[in-house]
């Protein structure tokens, strides 16, 4: 081949490529992360297709650099017309060649589909994980064949390094970029230009550049992507440094983990050497340079610039004191610059486009785009390139796409090892160097990795630390034992082994491992566990004070996540493993132990527990509710076990019988207590008896429950109120030792719109409650319902079954989305034919001689993401519409509504009574209070699990004993064999879905709707249960094997 | 057990002409060649290029990607990278700790299976991945992990 000899000789080769290229081509990305979906297969077929099919034209089928979407990968591209296809499998292939190619029809099933309105986009630009990105580097990798140096040119390649060879003195392309505001993308964001200088102006007659593409941090591949995808972009960076620094030789060093980058660069610097773009008088001017490769043999530490040249010169990566610096004394003792692979790629563009051009992008500190790896607990994973000062929620949540399976975010953690992670409170920050670093994180090589309600903080310090520990090269004693001391606090920390003591000890070490090691690993170790104890201190004091790993990670504190998520702690795993087995009298024995409400919570819990089952990673979660549904429909007898109890023979008064209160008083009456439950309506339990339907619980069902605690030795008196027949005076006064108050919310909040104390609008607690009293209810044909929660979801389901109602419509601000109603509920309201109308907000109601006539609501459109992680509903002017309606139930939320004057009870602004948290004890002695009259209305289990913190509380208050909360490890009281799965049933084993009475059939009375599950059904799900109980069980015969072993 | 003979050291050294400083070169080549580095080699490279076997030692109990034990017939790498932890990789890595009998970095003691882990393999879209014999695994489960090794011991049977 011909080597070029000056600047024409390029321009006619560019020109020559560019005539020689066809329009007609289709590029298939062939990233990393593509290469693991098989997008070489894919490639394969699109050559062998278009030989099979011989389209009449020659048409180019490009393997490209990685687009970055990784999410969607194997991704092709079919050009001229640019359609672009994701999750392309090979057998799709013959059909694209077919149908697009041949006869360019576009095929629908293969486009990207937009989450946010349902639409099928034809153009990559069209893609919202693109829309934000600003690609200057990325970009041309989706273009070009990595292994094509003449791709690279026809983009303009090389032209930049023939400008300044043939014009610039390297003092001018130093000035340039320094100009350009270039900073260090590995990290620390050192000025580059800055950097150059100095080197240039050491006195050597030797000097070296060096390309660190050690990209160690684990979450971050933006580096591999560059270097896999456009090599010559960074060798062309390489040596427009080496001619600005006077540099001969350069070294690329690469991780050995990244054998693709390896290979494409060896072949860029080979092309590059043939065309005399490398080499000796490089492109005939009087410049020569030369790249070696060097790989990196695994080890954390070799980015540590020191550290990397002690590596290359062929010795254990361990730093060494600075200064001199490598700029003074590097690669053998000669000035060298050492930058990231980043930053190489920046030179080019900054040439081409001009410093001004390059310092416009950015902010006032931080100059032009980064790339960062999206990673984690992320809708779109993947690269994305953007401008610096872009807000971290927009990275997020516009091009990440939010959080999957409606999990809430909890921190994103950037900078790798030696970053932090950042709070939800902070996503408003813009991202530079410098807010980074305040924020307690660092910008890093890019690494961003997401993380939700179920990643663990702590756990997330340890893996860190545990990294760090293993990493550190043990030069610096500080770094050494300070690393494995942390890492010691941490793991136990996570075991529930924790002491009080142990986080200042962290933060101690943390200092000095900070201020006494010599490298930036050491200086920078602590930063995992600075920036999780600033932002997510609670977690910590929750593992070690209460023992409980909030996000239910950390499994010697939860044992299983079903376990260790429900409130009141039921034995999960153990109950399904004696289902597996068929032991059904036995299961609902475990059942009954903790939960004297089976029944009730087998239909209507919001079962958290299946939020945080295992097999719902990649798969569904058990239907834990329904197998418990399973075992009191096949139960001889229902309620609590009687215990073996000495009665004491104390009174308890306990106000309100719904599920706090009968919780209590059951647990209590087990304790030996005499617990009376004073109820102020005519009939028993609470929300559970007039807030629920009878078709999601039937009234029979209820009572069998009520009966069961009653069977305990509890005594219920209904139609008493408190501040009506009975006062807490007066019930000491009667001989009651302790009261336990738990009566609910079931005020209606207001929605403040003109009109709403018409005749026809009612709130939709009241309305559910006259039906479930069986009183008249006065309800028009057409009836609509404000709110998104189970109450709206009920009272629509309930009007839409009652004689004389002709139409249901809910009224929803919201998409569906962000209802905060049972997905099932949502499915079975629209299957009886409910409309929901999303997105629109009430504005007025219109009324007729004071009877609503019509509702008038506003269209609503998604803003902004509010901290919560929604997104902001806004109105839209001008885009009003009515109703029209007879009946406006209002179902947005519920407060207290208690009668406590004179009492000495502490009563919240929100009218909610104050308590201490842990006891459940008021200002009051011997008056506790718990369930939704202090916390505002919550779930069923939850409430319960006050009704069981009351109960201990109230023991220990009749026993004279101090109050004190008793948290303890989560473990099953017993441990049963696994079920053994087939391949078969592994694979194929699904969750079962809940069998309905038909919708037709069901609208028609008030009978429940779910069926529940047959035996065979139960038996089978129970056997899918992926048993993480035993995972502890195992580890602790393991650690005991280790003792003996030792 | 392969051990290289005097040849291939000699042919992998000539490769650079650097000496001493391709030390680390030298050695991936012949991990590359042999999948493990055997003593009887490392006293041989040591030899060769001048190096005291404490220092060479020192360099290959340093550096992660060396080998100092014999490989098994299949190589299983877990990816503990910072993505695929918060997606459960521990879990998977446990799983197959459990189901093979051995800790990680370790050989089942027929040789059947070496159970690695790897920093980050920059593959994070896929997470929980696993590579088995090169291919990639994305998105493991614990079942995933069952079928996996029943595959790989269906074609160890003759």
């Amino acid at each position: 081949m011909r080597r070029l000899q000056d600047p024409a000789t390029l321009e006619q080769w560019r020109e020559q490529i560019r005539q020689q290229q066809r329009p007609e081509k289709i590029t298939v990305c062939n990233g990393t992360g593509c290469h693991a979906y098989g997008c070489e297969k894919v490639t394969r077929a699109f050559v062998e297709e278009l030989e099979h099919q011989k389209p009449g034209r020659s048409i180019e089928v490009k393997a490209t650099g990685c687009h970055g979407f990784c999410e969607r990968g194997p991704i092709v591209t079919v050009y001229p017309e640019g359609i672009f296809y994701q999750q392309v499998k090979p057998e799709d292939v013959s059909e694209i060649v077919r149908k697009t190619v041949i006869n360019k029809e576009v095929l629908e099933r293969l486009l990207y589909v937009d989450p946010m309105t349902g639409q099928r986009v034809i153009h990559e630009s069209q893609v919202p994980f693109y829309q934000k990105q600003q690609r200057l580097l990325l970009g041309a990798n989706g273009l070009i064949d990595p292994t094509s140096i003449e791709d690279y040119v026809a983009l303009g390649g090389y032209g930049a390094l023939a400008k300044v060879l043939y014009g610039w003195s390297a003092e001018e392309v130093i000035a340039e970029v320094k100009r350009s505001g270039l900073r260090g993308r590995g990290g620390a964001g050192f000025p580059t230009g800055l950097k150059w200088e100095l080197c240039r102006q050491a006195r050597s007659d030797t000097k070296y550049i060096i390309c660190n593409a050690d990209e160690g941090d684990p979450g971050a591949y933006m580096d591999r992507s560059l270097l896999e995808g456009n090599p010559h972009s960074v060798l062309e960076g390489m040596i427009i440094g080496a001619y600005a620094i006077g540099a001969s030789r350069g070294v690329i060093y690469v991780r050995t983990e990244y054998p693709l980058a390896v290979k494409n660069v060896t072949r860029a610097l080979e092309q590059a050497r043939e065309y005399g773009l490398l080499g000796d008088r490089i492109l005939g001017a009087d410049f020569s340079f030369d790249v070696e490769i060097r790989r990196g043999a695994g080890a954390f530490v070799s980015g540590e610039e020191t550290a990397l040249i002690a590596s290359i010169e062929g010795r254990k990566a361990e730093p060494r004191q600075r200064p001199p610096y490598p700029v003074q004394r590097g690669l053998w003792g000669k000035p060298t610059v050492i930058n990231n692979v980043e930053t190489w790629a920046n030179v080019p563009l900054i040439i081409n486009q001009g410093a001004d051009w390059y310092s416009r992008i950015g902010t006032e500190k931080s100059k032009g785009t980064k790339i960062f790896s999206l990673v984690g607990k992320i809708h779109n994973t993947g690269l994305v390139e953007v401008p610096m000062g872009i807000t971290l929620k927009e990275i997020i949540y516009e091009i990440g796409g939010g959080i999957p399976r409606g999990k809430r975010f909890k921190a994103v953690q950037t900078g790798g090892p030696s970053g932090g992670c950042i709070p939800a409170e902070l996503l408003n920050l813009p991202i530079d160097y410098e807010r980074l670093t305040e924020a307690g994180s660092m910008m890093g090589s890019g690494g961003m990795v997401v993380m939700d309600e179920d990643t663990c903080m702590v756990d997330v310090a340890r893996y860190f630390m545990d990294f760090l520990r293993d990493e550190s090269c043990g030069k610096c004693l500080s770094c050494r034992e300070g690393t494995e001391r942390m890492f010691e606090i941490l793991s136990r920390i996570c075991a529930g082994q924790g002491r009080p003591s142990d986080l200042e000890l962290l933060e101690e070490l943390a200092h000095a491992v900070k201020e006494t090691s010599m490298c930036g690993l050491g200086q920078s170790a602590a930063n995992p566990v600075l920036s999780t104890l600033r932002y997510f201190r609670k977690e910590y004091e929750a593992h070690i004070l209460q023992k409980r790993c909030p996000a239910a990670v950390c499994r010697e504190i939860v044992s299983s996540p079903c376990q260790h998520a429900c409130p009141i702690g039921a034995e999960v795993p153990v109950y399904i493993a004696l289902i597996a087995h068929g032991r059904f009298a036995e299961a609902l024995e475990v059942v009954r132990k903790d939960n004297p409400l089976p029944s009730v919570c087998g239909r209507v819990c919001h079962h958290p527990c299946e939020a945080k089952c295992r097999a719902g990673d990649g798969g569904e979660p058990i239907a834990i509710r329904a197998l418990k549904r399973f075992l009191t429909d096949h139960a001889p007898s229902l309620g609590a076990p009687r215990r073996a109890v000495f009665p004491t023979g104390e009174r308890v008064a306990i106000i309100g019988s719904g599920p706090a209160g009968l919780t209590c008083a059951a647990e209590l009456a087990q304790m030996g207590y005499r617990p009376t439950v004073f109820e102020a309506l005519p009939v028993v339990g609470g929300m559970l008896a007039v807030g629920i339907p009878e078709h999601r619980l039937p009234k029979k069902i209820l009572q069998a429950d009520i009966e069961a605690i009653k069977a305990l030795g509890v005594t219920i008196q209904t139609n008493t109120a408190l501040g009506r027949e009975i006062t807490l005076d007066g019930l000491f006064a009667q001989g009651y030792k302790a009261v336990f108050i738990a009566t609910g919310a079931h005020k209606s909040v207001r929605l403040n719109i003109p009109n709403e104390d018409a005749e026809g609008v009612l709130p939709a607690m009241e309305f559910l409650k006259a039906v479930n009293l069986n009183e008249t209810v006065k309800i028009g044909p057409r009836v609509g319902v404000i709110g998104g929660g189970n109450a709206a979801v009920d009272a629509a389901r309930v009007a839409r079954r009652l004689p004389g109602v002709e139409s249901v419509s809910m009224i929803y601000r919201r998409t569906r989305n962000e209802m905060p109603a049972f997905a099932e509920e949502i499915e079975a309201a629209l299957e009886e034919g409910i409309a929901i109308h999303y997105l629109a907000a009430p504005k007025r109601v219109i009324t007729e001689e004071n009877r609503v006539k019509a509702l008038e609501c506003v269209r609503m459109k998604l803003g902004p993401v509010e901290s919560s992680g929604r997104r902001q509903p806004l109105p839209i002017a001008g885009s009003e519409f009515t109703l029209d309606l007879d009946t406006l139930l209002v179902a947005i939320s519920e407060q207290p509504e208690i009668a406590l004057q004179d009492s000495q009870i502490r009563v919240s602004p929100w009218g909610t009574i104050v308590v201490d948290p842990e006891t459940l004890a008021t200002d009051r002695p011997g008056v506790f209070a718990g369930g939704d009259v202090v916390t505002g209305p919550k779930t069923v289990i939850e409430a319960m699990a006050a009704g069981k913190i009351a109960a201990r509380s109230i023991d220990q208050y009749l026993r004279g004993v101090p109050l004190t909360p008793e948290y303890a490890l989560t473990r099953p009281s017993r441990y049963l064999e696994p079920s053994v799965l087939s391949e078969d049933e592994l694979l194929t084993a699904r969750r079962p879905p809940m069998p309905v009475r038909s919708s037709a059939e069901r609208i028609k009375d008030f009978h429940e709707v779910e069926l529940g599950l047959t035996e065979e059904m139960a038996v089978q799900e129970a056997r899918r249960c992926l048993r993480c109980d035993l995972e502890i069980q195992k580890s602790q015969a393991q650690s005991a094997r280790e003792v003996i072993a030792r | 057990m392969s051990v290289a003979s005097h040849m291939d050291i000699d042919e992998v050294i000539t490769r650079y002409h650097g000496g001493r400083t391709h030390l680390i070169s030298v050695l991936q080549d012949l991990q590359a060649e042999f999948h493990w580095l055997p003593p009887e080699m490392l006293a041989q490279v040591a030899q060769k290029m001048g190096v005291s076997l404490a220092e060479l030692f020192g360099i290959v109990t340093f550096y992660k990607s060396f080998r100092l034990k014999p490989r098994g017939k299949h190589l299983i790498t877990v990816c503990m990278g910072t993505a695929c932890h918060v997606r459960g990789a521990p879990r998977i890595l446990r799983e197959l700790e459990t189901q093979l009998q051995i800790s990680s970095e370790e050989t089942t003691p027929d040789q059947f299976c070496t159970l690695e882990t790897a920093r980050c393999l920059g593959a994070c879209a896929l997470g929980p991945i696993v590579v088995c014999d090169e291919e990639y695994e994305g998105q493991m489960t614990k079942a995933k992990v069952a079928t996996l090794l029943e595959h790989l011991r269906k074609e160890t049977r003759p």
